[in-house]
């Protein structure tokens, strides 16, 4: 099948594709992230779904929420909550210091925004651990954990995102330039935060 | 994420030709591959095994050594992506992430040389839709197949040769294959394929994450397969997997569970890459309202896929998580609602059945209009109502529960918007028939198939429309009407399409033309036996006889052994439509660059295409259907125009 293109073809020396033709003023790649941010929205919008089922429509949900004697640690994640809407701060001044070419701003705000968002994730685990429930108590446990451990998987992504930015930053990588790899997890990590805003309204304080 | 254009700043100093260092036995084992595959999925699946043991001995649970937390977790996540690694489908991102110099996309995984490379991780566009194709075409054969298996048990009342709960497996697993990791993907596959010529691109707009979807398939298709060894047999819950009763099943059920994950996956990855693709890399010239119907349909397909495989992908979480973590989403004992879960499936599984119809109309525009010499009826309206399905597809979920105890307020509006998404269905219907009406209709076999496929698919929509209706839904849901009615729009709809389009693009894809004659006998095989086998099935499905069931009423032997002969004889032909293909792909007539005179761009290049697609992009300067309109043109061809001359001469 391949000798005859080669057949028809022969001759010509290919060295790469031609330049595609850009027919839109979006970039691909930010293109490509923001579709698979709607893509994630929809898939915790599942669990919002699933969320409001159990919650609201299922004529047997119990009219407190948790029912007692559970409580959720809505204290606890308060601070969570101020340490990762924080973290999108920092993330956004690292981008801002690339782009104006200040390499140290950029590197300590990566550093930061992935310390805070490390710590976001460990105080979640402590969390889990110290709530007085497990997976098999309930509804509305079953929404308390499927929620916030969704949300968590997601910053264990983004933090994954963010140390693989870290170490090419460190290697020297992204100027005011090229800073694509640097902004495309900056969507990302946003889009964690603002996620993190509406889990911990509706399952911690609704 | 990466593109086509390559960003200067990874562009370090790289060997020109890069020799590995070390012999060939080295690079088999250590290279990317299968076999590095194969290993490191080993590799990934010990350690799954060991993590899992590990927390469960860090936190005192008891028994630490749980296989149905270890086969979940090491067998169908870490062992999975263990393969992936393994045959080097993250190989670029794993450098990226290192800091160490990535190659610039040179394109260096393009084409292939020998049949090896298509069991390689690839990333030419026309490599993948031929990797696509090949794999869902084996899974077709192996659901097919089941199909068979079951469809003898049926010949008669009574129990022959399976048992209960392996007659409901290989019911369960034939739809899921069928549905997973045939329709859905080959469409993919086609159009993997096709879109980047139609627009005038070089390739897809992420190429290596168009690799990876690829390869996720073959493993959602092996956990599929893999449930039969399971112990309790396979999944055999339906392709909807109902919960609570899904919940209560033995380990099987939890592969299809992990199996949807990973074929969802790939399919939102694809349709990511077609949405670019599709708003970024189109050739100059080439508006949305130049594009190839085709094109459209996959467009809207994707946005589709985009925005409904999460819900998918969340229901069998749920489920999961109900099975194996003891949460209750769906389980009233604890305060769980159980027809939550249909809401969320059929919020994915309505759009799907879109996501398995769209592409298919897409294809037939294309062949109809080539076939018939005519412009497509009615363009702008072809592509508007596809819009328009996109839309109403989200808002009639619920006529799949009419039945199911859902609120009762619910069931009226529903029943609205479904009857509502006949018209623009409609419009599609007269569109191609006006197409066709004073046409030069050419009977390829491409054609037939999409003639056949308008036909049988008015009957499966019209059945449709029965079903949309609540009276005759009640009393005709979960009877073989529906059976036949899912058999009308998805095998005499999206298979006679995907038919059509495989032997259209075959000359396109292997450069050699197929067996006119053997495939106009496919086709009309394939059309009566597949009549006579789902055609009775209304009637009997409407005297009482209920779907999903081994064991009938004696007073349904008959069409049922009947119908079971037929079946036969679909399966039959199947073996004419893969002769064909495999003895045309080796030693068939070369064929022309053009074979069907169509004007849209995919046609303008040799057959296969070259490397790169086109030397330089087209200019494109009108529709894409103006057959028999004196001087109009599609695109203008600047080099290519060379690469036609060659072939010619
Ligand atoms: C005018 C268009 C259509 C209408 C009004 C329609 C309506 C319906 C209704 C009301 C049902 C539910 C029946 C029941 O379970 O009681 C149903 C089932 C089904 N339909 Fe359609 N349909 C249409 C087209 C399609 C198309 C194009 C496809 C796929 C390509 C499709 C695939 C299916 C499948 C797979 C089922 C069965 C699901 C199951 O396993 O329970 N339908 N249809
Ligand atoms: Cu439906």
């Amino acid at each position: 099948m391949t000798s005859h293109a080669e057949a028809v073809h022969g001759g010509h020396e290919h060295h790469g594709p031609p330049p595609a033709h850009k027919s839109s003023r979006v970039d691909a790649r930010v293109l490509g992230m923001l579709l698979f941010i709607g893509s994630e929205i929809m898939l915790f919008g599942s669990f919002f779904t699933v969320y409001f089922f159990v919650r609201v429509v299922n004529p047997d949900a119990p009219s407190e929420w948790p029912p007692p004697p559970y409580e959720f640690p809505v204290f606890v994640a308060g601070i969570n909550t101020a340490i990762l809407v924080t973290s999108s701060f920092t993330m956004h001044w690292a981008l801002q210091s690339i782009k104006r070419g200040q390499r140290s701003a950029f590197l300590a705000g990566m550093v930061i925004t992935f310390v805070m968002g490390l710590a976001f994730l460990l105080t979640q685990v402590i969390e889990y651990l110290h709530v007085g429930f497990n997976t098999g108590d309930g509804a509305f446990a079953s929404v308390f954990f499927g929620l916030t451990g969704l949300h968590g998987a997601h910053v264990a992504v983004g933090l994954t995102l963010l140390g693989m930015v870290i170490i090419r930053g460190f290697r020297g990588h992204f100027s005011p330039e090229h800073h694509h790899g640097v902004e495309l997890p900056g969507i990302y990590w946003h889009f964690v935060d603002i996620m993190w805003i509406v889990v911990y309204s509706t399952v911690y304080l609704l | 994420m990466t593109t086509t254009q390559h960003e200067p700043e990874q562009v370090e100093a790289y060997p020109e030709h890069f020799e590995p260092p070390h012999g060939p036995t080295w690079r088999l084992i250590f290279g990317p591959g299968l076999v590095r595959g194969v290993w490191v999925a080993g590799l990934f699946f010990v350690l799954g095994m060991l993590l899992v043991a590990g927390l469960r001995f860090w936190w005192g649970w008891d028994p630490v050594w749980l296989w149905d937390v270890i086969l979940p977790i090491a067998g169908m996540v870490t062992a999975p992506i263990g393969f992936l690694g393994g045959i080097g489908a993250f190989d670029y991102w794993l450098h990226y992430i290192s800091g160490r110099p990535t190659r610039p996309e040179d394109h260096s995984g393009h084409g292939a040389r020998t049949w090896k490379d298509y069991f390689r991780v690839n990333t030419d566009h026309k490599v993948i839709g031929i990797q696509y194709l090949v794999t869902t075409f084996t899974f077709f054969t192996i659901g097919g197949l089941m199909a068979m298996f079951f469809r003898a048990e049926l010949a008669q009342p009574g129990l022959q040769f399976l048992d209960s709960q392996t007659f409901n497996g290989l019911v369960s697993a034939h739809a899921t294959l069928m549905i997973f990791l045939f329709i859905i993907p080959a469409f993919a596959g086609i159009a993997n394929f096709v879109v980047p010529l139609m627009l005038g691109a070089p390739d897809m707009a992420f190429p290596r994450l168009n690799a990876l979807s690829y390869w996720l398939l073959p493993i959602a298709g092996v956990l599929f397969l893999a449930s039969f060894l399971a112990p309790g047999g396979s999944f055999a819950t339906g392709w909807t997997g109902y919960a609570p009763l899904a919940e209560g099943q033995p380990l099987g059920q939890t592969f299809f569970n992990m199996g949807v994950q990973w074929a969802g996956a790939s399919s939102v990855m694809t349709a990511l890459n077609f949405l670019v693709t599709i708003i970024t890399m189109r050739a100059p010239g080439m508006t949305f309202w130049r594009m190839p119907l085709l094109v459209w349909a996959n467009f809207t397909t994707s946005l589709l896929v985009v925005i409904a495989t999460p819900f998918i992908a969340g229901s069998q979480f749920f489920v999961m998580f109900d099975r194996i973590m003891h949460t209750s989403f769906f389980t009233p004992e604890g305060g769980g609602y159980a027809l939550g879960y249909q809401h969320i499936f059929w919020f994915y599984s309505h759009p799907a059945v879109y996501i398995m119809m769209l592409p298919g109309f897409g294809i037939v525009s294309e062949v109809i209009s080539a076939n018939a010499r005519k412009p497509i009826f009615g363009y702008r309206l072809m592509a508007l109502s596809l819009v328009g399905i996109l839309f109403l597809g989200f808002s009639v979920w619920a006529h799949h529960m009419f039945v199911a105890g859902m609120a009762d307020w619910l069931r009226v509006p529903m029943m609205i918007t479904t009857l509502l998404i006949a018209i623009p269905t409609g419009i599609k219907v007269f569109s191609w028939i006006a197409t066709l009406w004073r046409g030069r209709i050419h009977l390829t076999t491409p054609m037939l198939f999409a003639l056949g496929f308008v036909t049988m698919f008015v009957i499966g929509g019209l059945s449709g429309i029965y079903l949309g209706s609540v009276p005759i839904d009640i009393a005709a849901s979960d009877t073989y009407f529906i059976v036949a009615h899912i058999h009308y729009v998805l095998f005499g709809g999206s298979v006679f399409t995907i038919f059509a389009g495989v032997y259209f693009w075959f000359p396109k894809m292997t450069g050699r033309m197929y067996d006119e004659r053997l495939g106009k006998l496919h086709f009309w095989l394939t059309f009566v036996s597949f009549n006579a086998t789902f055609f009775p099935m209304h009637y009997i499905g409407l005297r009482g006889m209920p779907r999903r069931v081994f064991d009938y009423d004696e007073a349904f032997g008959d069409l049922n052994f009947v119908i079971t002969i037929a079946s036969f004889v679909l399966g039959a032909s199947f073996v004419v439509f893969v002769y064909n293909v495999v003895q045309s792909w080796v030693r068939g007539p070369v064929a022309d660059a053009n074979p069907w005179r169509a004007h849209s761009l995919e046609w303008q290049v040799s057959s296969p295409p070259p490397i790169f697609n086109f030397d330089e992009i087209p200019q494109v300067v009108g529709g894409p259907y103006e057959y028999g309109v004196p001087g109009a043109r599609h695109a203008v061809m600047r080099s290519g125009e060379a690469a036609r001359e060659v072939q010619h001469a």
